[in-house]
């Protein structure tokens, strides 16, 4: 037996104006599937959303002043959830939509850092939906649009159909340059099947260990900044002492780079797998389900962000070693 | 001290009564001798030691702040369907204001000014004396964390991301006293001759300012939010919530807990969610994240056993003004009353 999970899952969508955001949030309201949905939208939003439970967010952008620099978290939406807490019994999950300019960092960073969200809710996958007709546009001019792919955990290239087979190569392309750890779905108006959207948790974090390292080598980089994805494994366990301690400096190091990381990790002589995420500077880790006998005890971990060197954080891995 | 050999009967078997309102319970105030407790169904209960008497629908959603009307025969209520609503004990509901989107998070009054102040967004509206629509709102760079009065109810402090700022209400055109700090400002509260404004951090611990001149405090070492103050009838006392004991700040002398250490009571293994003094006695009912009310008392460990852990956080607690009478409430729509002049 498991303890039951009791936390509302929180479902973020992100991506440019345009790209389709609420065609999908349409889809989502209205399909029926018997889930009620709490429905987070920006103030400066679309309209046309038909939802019971609409809350305005105010993107308010608040630093912690815990001496971390890039620890940075959305205010209002730690006052939404608490809020939304007293009518627990009127929904089943949340969905934040975010303008097409936010930021995705403050955002995740709210479900690591507010022990009070945590409690009560987690974050279940940010969704990012990019317009295969503007996705180079996008990157060249904005800092944004490069950061929501680099920070999904599913991807929709919408509306594949106002594009060239060739042209969609290259979108592919640079998607996968960025995040190559994000399930990626080509559609025209957002139609993937909504299961593959929400609620996916574990599910998704097991995808991990599906990834093959060498699809995620350096791919050709645009500029210097340019983010990109870092898979490395290990088949033999690690010491979970030498693991923490190196991963704890390398964020503290490195986390102003490291926009995301996630892994399933094998300790030696833990029955448990244990999984960790972390967001620049945040790390949050659980031990989450014993190890299956059929399963090979693998562990991976993946680093999304820029000036990622994967030699160093090979080695630096390999030394966790039990 | 003796050593615990026999377990005390809670107090709400003997004089009290345990009542079910069903739905969380953002805050109560007492109306004479009835409790109203302001509901996340957005409802209004009215109850006395015998149990609930009215239930007043008020708002089209949750309840988030409540006070006591000044004219002491009403409870004030903020939404976040944006409206701020006087709900009477006779029944009666009257709108005094609608923010649109905006929740009503925050709600203070002041009997002896008869100020009402409601905080929706980054906007803080006031309530002239009589007012039943607002009067004039001072509006601020960020939402607003928390709202206070002082006992006069003419000084006004306002929370806010960066800081917080004391007005003076009364006014339309009131000065602005600015109190900087890096971090985001959630609850807030005045000492009752506005020596100092307390503000709770988003990073755990309080920040202090000792007025007029704006000196910095910082209060740490709680292990969650300070969601509840109390001060002590004499202002010597700050009670805050936020750790697994009550944690009581010192404010009396010229620089008040300025390198002083707090006193610590109520410890029971929880975390302390509520607190609130005794209007006569030195005495702090205190609530906890397991559901347990006690009656603790400022310099020792001892305590009285109000009701026992629920499971369901304690998030309201209340005396009547006499002192006679005890309310809370939980996360999970549990309540109960207490009446020390009656053996139930």
């Amino acid at each position: 037996m498991t303890e039951v999970d009791t936390r509302i899952p929180v479902t973020v969508l992100t991506g440019y104006l345009g790209a389709g955001k609420t065609t999908l949030l349409n889809r989502i309201l209205t399909e029926n599937h018997g889930r009620r949905y709490a429905v987070i939208v920006n103030e400066f939003g679309e309209i046309g959303i038909d939802n019971d439970l609409i809350v305005d967010a105010d993107e308010e952008v608040f630093e912690m002043n815990n001496g971390c620099i890039c620890c940075t978290v959305r205010g209002d939406l730690i006052r939404i959830i608490e809020g939304l807490m007293k009518r627990r019994d009127k929904f089943d999950a949340i969905i934040i939509e975010t303008t097409g300019l936010a930021d995705p960092a403050p955002v995740a960073q709210t479900f690591f850092v507010d022990d009070d969200v945590r409690a009560r809710s987690m974050l279940d996958a940010i969704v990012t939906v990019v317009d295969a007709r503007h996705l180079g546009l996008r990157l060249a001019d904005s800092h944004e649009a490069e950061e929501q792919i680099a920070f999904a955990d599913v991807i929709l290239i919408n509306k594949t159909d106002l594009v060239t087979p060739q042209e969609l190569e290259e979108v592919r392309q640079r998607v996968r340059t960025i995040n190559g750890q994000a399930r990626v779905h080509e559609t025209v108006r957002c139609d993937v099947p909504l299961a593959d959207v929400l609620e996916r948790g574990a599910f998704d974090l097991d995808r991990i260990l599906e990834i093959e390292p060498d699809f995620l080598g350096e791919d050709d980089h645009e500029h210097d900044d340019s983010i990109t994805s870092v898979s490395i494994s290990s088949e033999a366990p690690l010491n979970v002492n030498q693991f923490n301690t190196w991963l704890r400096q390398l964020v503290a190091v490195q986390g102003v780079d490291i926009l995301r990381l996630k892994g399933i990790i094998a300790f030696k002589d833990d029955p448990e797998r244990f999984v960790v995420q972390g967001v620049h500077m945040l790390l949050d880790g659980d031990s989450q389900r014993p190890w299956k006998t059929d399963e090979a005890r693998v562990s991976r971990l993946v680093f999304i962000g820029r000036n990622l060197d994967q030699a160093a954080l090979a080695e630096g891995f390999r030394t966790c070693v039990a | 001290m003796s050593a615990d050999t026999v377990e005390q009967v809670p107090l709400v078997y003997t004089h009290g009564k345990r009542l079910a309102p069903g739905a969380p319970v953002s805050a109560i105030v007492w109306l004479g001798d009835e409790a109203a407790l302001a509901l996340g169904d957005g409802s209004v209960r009215f109850a006395g030691v015998h149990g609930e008497r009215v239930r007043i629908d008020a708002h089209h959603g949750v309840i988030l702040s409540a006070a006591r009307h000044p004219d002491g025969a009403a409870l004030l209520s903020g939404g976040d369907d944006g409206r701020v609503l006087r709900v009477g004990g006779d029944g009666t509901v009257t709108e005094l204001g609608a923010f649109g989107r905006d929740w009503v998070g925050g709600i203070a009054a002041s009997a002896r000014s008869k100020l009402i102040v409601a905080a929706a967004g980054a906007v803080a509206t006031v309530w002239l004396p009589g007012a039943v629509k607002p009067s004039h709102s001072y509006a601020f760079p960020s939402t607003v964390g928390g709202i206070a009065l002082d006992a006069k109810g003419l000084r006004l402090a306002v929370s806010h991301y960066g800081g917080a700022a004391l007005l003076y209400p009364k006014s339309a055109q009131s000065s602005r006293f600015a109190l900087k700090w890096a971090g985001s400002h959630l609850a807030c509260t005045l000492s009752p001759d506005c020596g100092y404004l307390v503000t709770a951090t988003q990073e755990l611990g309080l920040h202090g300012w000792r007025l007029p001149i704006g000196a910095d405090m910082a209060m740490s070492g709680y292990r969650a939010k300070t969601r509840s103050f109390s001060w002590d009838r004499r202002a010597k006392w700050l009670a805050t919530s936020g750790d697994a004991r009550v944690i009581l700040w010192p404010f009396d002398g010229k620089t008040g807990p300025m390198g002083r250490k707090p006193n610590l009571t109520g410890a029971r293994g929880a975390l302390v969610t509520t607190v609130t003094f005794h209007p006569a006695q030195d005495i702090l009912a205190v609530g906890y994240a397991d559901g347990a009310v006690v009656l603790a008392r400022i310099d020792d460990d001892n305590f009285i056993i109000v009701d026992e852990p629920s499971g369901a956080g304690v998030s309201a607690l209340a005396w009547n003004d006499a002192g006679t009478m005890l309310a809370w409430g939980d996360e999970d729509g549990g309540a109960g009353l207490l009446d020390m002049k009656v053996r139930a």
